[in-house]
């Protein structure tokens, strides 16, 4: 298409490349040589994060619409799953992921209504209703956790067709697939008039109504959008990561998890939305090894653990006080001192 | 006669290369020649911008009282007054983003008490603003574009997957941003964010994103403020161009009397909300109430405040 070429033109096609080698690394390399442990408990939630988080940067970032229920999304998405698999036999896995995603996204659309009205910190509020509702719904009805007493839910094998995924690798590579192939799409989404329209509703509302833009519109997409991807996320979250999950698992601190990832990453920045989940996954564990290896025996792990929040909490103050623009800008910067011939571009 | 140079969408410019006609389908262009003709046969009829009565009051304060204007085609139109006496409010009204206490505000053949703004562009109307108005986190070419959102008719979905209809009018809308850009010889920072360029140049990106749609009528709200003088120059003669290439008609506003009277074929001038004068330049310089109220006092270092 006419719009990417330019863009590949305006940028070297070593990003392009780069990209290209990241992804074949992933699939080629990655599932054989990594360990249970680091496919399982690392490489699936980092996958899964920085979904969710490309899903909020579309409408944070992107649409500058800020929201705090980012959770809720989350939870709708893992539940509507787990229902429609449950409540309809024999109903293709695709189908379901795509499915709870739309039901995500309609319910996203319907708490995004007070964007046409709120902006800022008001909306922030309102979008925290969607937050403690979606908890709250799950946890009062029965109905949605089929009547678990606890509220847990058993998520089922994953299976396409007579392919299951069921090792620790094979999830993995499911949830990359699923995560790869969103991520082009929003890419696609971004770069089209739409995604424009959604940076000119961000920079100047005013301006954008008087060239035609359906506020309206372009705000509910953002919204839906966004919702979407952070509800197929939560079926990630829910089959591919955990495999059984409560509705507490998908509380406000997931929220400004989420959130966090797509500030220290970048606003407005897919790339971002990956080094910044990345970050948030990998460096509390790199933390405890190293705080456990060197301090193990002087201190007990509940003090090391809370002296590792107040390490990780510090470093964020310092790094958005060098760089408020995230680890993608510092990214940039760093790529552009080795690549100096670089023309301007829009990042992405 | 500017009725119908209103409809031939061809841009030249003395020293750049004669642009080429934009890419318009045969749907359009029938569309457009019926448009073209009903246009000739209203130039008579209708003013391009008829403003009856308004009277706009912000609390106890009367921003505007009975104010009559009427633009004609093809006219370049000016309101001058001192800061304060309503000329933002005017254009603010005109593209709806103000509603007036009282009045009607016409365009062509359509009538309103409000005028919808997310309906003027395809109103043909498009304007600049006095505080810069860019898109910063866009490119000056993708900001450009953006004046032609309201041409997009494709769905999302559409977008993502590239339809035919979607990839059609991204290439129109393409070619149309490129026209433009290169006719306010923009073209060397076209991949550069708008939120970067100098003060000037960002002045350029905004009258080209006004441009890009070939509006019928063009609101200008300050545009040489606060540009060099070489710069001026350049700006007034793109203006200039807009209206003789373009067949916009324009309403100008500006403090720069020296570059109004020089650009405008007619003058009202806003005093405390009322208009106290209108007409031609050579009239408005004589006028005595004009003179007492605006031209004998100097108030062209102040700047008002954001719309």
């Amino acid at each position: 298409m006419a719009h990417l070429a330019r863009t590949k033109t305006g940028r070297p096609t070593a990003e392009t490349l780069w990209i290209g080698i990241g992804i074949v690394v992933a699939y080629g390399v990655v599932p054989f040589a990594g360990s249970d442990y680091l496919l399982d408990a690392v490489l699936t939630p980092f996958l899964v994060l920085a979904l969710a988080a490309v899903g909020l940067n579309v409408l944070t970032g992107y649409a500058g619409q800020v929201s705090l229920g980012s959770a809720a999304f989350l939870a709708v998405g893992a539940y509507a799953a787990y229902n429609l698999h449950l409540r309809v036999p024999g109903l293709p896995l695709l189908l379901d992921l795509v499915l709870a995603g739309g039901i995500a996204a309609a319910i996203g659309i319907v708490f995004g209504l007070p964007s046409l009205r709120l902006r800022g910190f008001y909306l922030a509020v309102s979008t925290l209703a969607a937050q403690f509702f979606v908890q709250w719904a799950l946890t009062k009805f029965g109905w949605f956790s089929n009547d678990n007493p606890s509220g847990v839910i058993d998520a089922p094998v994953l299976r396409i067709g007579s392919v299951s995924f069921t090792t620790a690798a094979e999830r993995y590579v499911f949830s990359l697939t699923i995560v790869v192939v969103l991520t082009l799409l929003t890419l696609l989404l971004l770069r089209s008039q739409s995604g424009r329209n959604f940076i000119a509703v961000r920079d100047h509302e005013i301006a954008a109504k008087v060239v035609g833009v359906p506020l309206l519109r372009t705000k509910l997409l953002a919204f839906g959008m966004s919702s979407f991807l952070i509800g197929v996320a939560g079926v990630l979250w829910a089959f591919a990561y955990l495999r059984t999950v409560e509705p507490a698992g998908f509380n406000l601190d997931r929220s400004f998890q989420i959130l966090f990832i797509i500030i220290i990453g970048g606003l407005a920045s897919l790339r971002g939305s990956f080094i910044g989940a990345a970050f948030i996954v990998v460096f509390p564990l790199l933390l405890s090894r190293i705080g456990a290896a060197l301090l193990g025996r002087v201190f007990d792990s509940g003090v090391l653990e809370m002296s590792q929040h107040i390490v990780i909490g510090a470093l964020i103050i310092v790094f958005l006080i060098a760089e408020p623009r995230g680890l993608i800008a510092l990214w940039d910067r760093a790529w552009s001192a080795v690549r100096p011939a670089r023309r301007p571009t829009i990042p992405t | 006669m500017s009725g119908i140079a209103t409809g031939a969408g061809v841009l030249r410019l003395e020293e750049g290369p004669p642009a080429e006609p934009i890419h318009q389908s045969t749907r359009e262009r029938d569309s457009a020649t019926q448009r073209r003709t009903a246009r000739v046969a209203q130039t008579l009829a209708s003013p391009a911008l008829g403003l009856a009565k308004i009277s706009l009051t912000f609390g106890g304060v009367a921003a505007l009282r009975d104010v009559d204007l009427e633009v004609a085609r093809g006219e370049i139109r000016a309101v001058i007054g001192p800061n304060g006496a309503g000329k933002s409010s005017l254009l603010n009204i005109v593209s709806g983003l103000y509603r007036p206490d009282r009045g009607q505000v016409q365009f062509g053949e359509h009538s309103f008490d409000q005028v919808p703004t997310a309906r003027l562009a395809a109103h043909g109307v498009a304007r600049t603003f006095q505080n810069l108005a860019l898109f910063k986190g866009l490119s000056v070419f993708d900001n450009v574009q953006m004046g032609l959102a309201h041409r997009v008719r494709a769905g999302f979905l559409r977008q993502i997957m590239g339809s035919p209809l979607a990839r059609r009018i991204e290439e129109e809308n393409r070619a149309a941003a490129k026209e433009v850009i290169g006719f306010l010889h923009l073209d060397d920072v076209q991949d550069c964010f708008a939120g970067t360029l100098p003060y000037g140049v960002q002045k350029r990106v905004e009258l080209a994103r006004a441009l890009v749609a070939r509006p019928k009528l063009l609101l200008l709200d300050e545009p040489f403020a606060g540009v060099t003088l070489a710069e001026k120059q350049e700006l007034s003669q793109h203006v200039r161009n807009a209206r003789d290439s373009l067949g916009a008609t324009i309403v100008l506003i500006e403090h720069d009397i020296g570059i109004v009277m020089e650009l405008s074929d007619r003058v009202a001038v806003l005093d405390y909300g009322r208009k106290i004068a209108d007409g031609t330049p050579d009239q408005i310089r004589a006028d005595p109430a004009v003179i007492d109220a605006y031209l004998g006092v100097a108030h062209e270092d102040d700047t008002e405040l954001a719309v």
